[in-house]
């Protein structure tokens, strides 16, 4: 897995490439609080790089999302694989996280 | 068709790439379409987190042993650790409503395999015994 956090008109993104699972979840973790603790809001997360994730790096998401809700914050998701929406279909976290096509159409919401 | 393989990994995180490649290779000896062996290696990488989390506590240097049978009628993968006992209530996993960190696991791996099992018989340890039915095959 690789993070890579950038900014896109003035907004934060992390943009994830790789496999998210018990092992690399611990260090997505770890990036994303970091941002949180700044109460950095909206924080975009850019799934196009993602070809797996387990229900570890799942969890890290719901945490980080719980964390952000203190201080009202907004997690927003774009790019998501086909493979892993069903995931998030599945487990009706897509009613959860707040998912879009593109960091535009993101941004724009 | 009988094929069989088995695989022992340390109960280390860094190594469910390699039950995940291994998991999805005896499912293309199966013939199972590339949708439904991504499911496959999700399934059997929860149950080894799940072995690596509750059996294991965390520790890192202990062994699981995963044994693959494919035959004509059914993918089956047993997954086998010398850890403490599974409790039962660890199978029903969280309630999909209910929106917080863990337990879905569990549903991950029901919702891909048709027997989620595990075998009683053994003493010390676990052993999960997970059977998929291959459809339409003879």
């Amino acid at each position: 897995m690789n993070i890579d956090i950038a900014d896109y008109k003035g907004q934060k993104i992390v943009a994830i490439s790789g496999e998210i699972d018990m092992y690399s979840s611990p260090e997505l973790r770890e990036q994303m609080m970091v941002l949180i603790k700044k109460k950095i809001s909206p924080l975009f997360v850019d799934f196009k790089g993602v070809s797996y994730i387990d229900s570890s790096g799942i969890a890290t998401f719901v945490e980080g999302l719980k964390c952000m809700k203190r201080y009202g914050g907004r997690l927003q998701f774009f790019g998501i694989p086909l493979g892993i929406m069903e995931i998030f279909r599945f487990s009706k976290l897509d009613r959860v996280f707040e998912i879009y096509g593109n960091i535009d159409d993101a941004i724009n919401s | 068709m009988k094929d069989s393989i088995i695989i022992a990994i340390p109960s280390h995180p860094k190594y469910l790439s390699v039950v995940r490649a291994v998991t999805g290779k005896m499912g293309e000896l199966c013939d199972i379409d590339e949708s439904g062996i991504e499911d496959m290696k999700l399934a059997v990488d929860e149950a080894c987190t799940n072995v690596i989390k509750h059996a294991y506590k965390g520790d890192v240097s202990r062994k699981i042993v995963l044994k693959y049978k494919i035959t004509r009628k059914a993918f089956k993968v047993s997954i086998e650790d010398s850890g403490i006992k599974a409790r039962i209530d660890l199978l029903k996993g969280r309630n999909l409503n209910e929106i917080r960190p863990g337990g879905l696991g569990i549903h991950l791996i029901r919702r891909v395999f048709d027997v989620l099992a595990f075998d009683e018989r053994e003493k010390n340890g676990n052993r999960l015994v997970l059977i998929k039915y291959l459809k339409g095959k003879k």
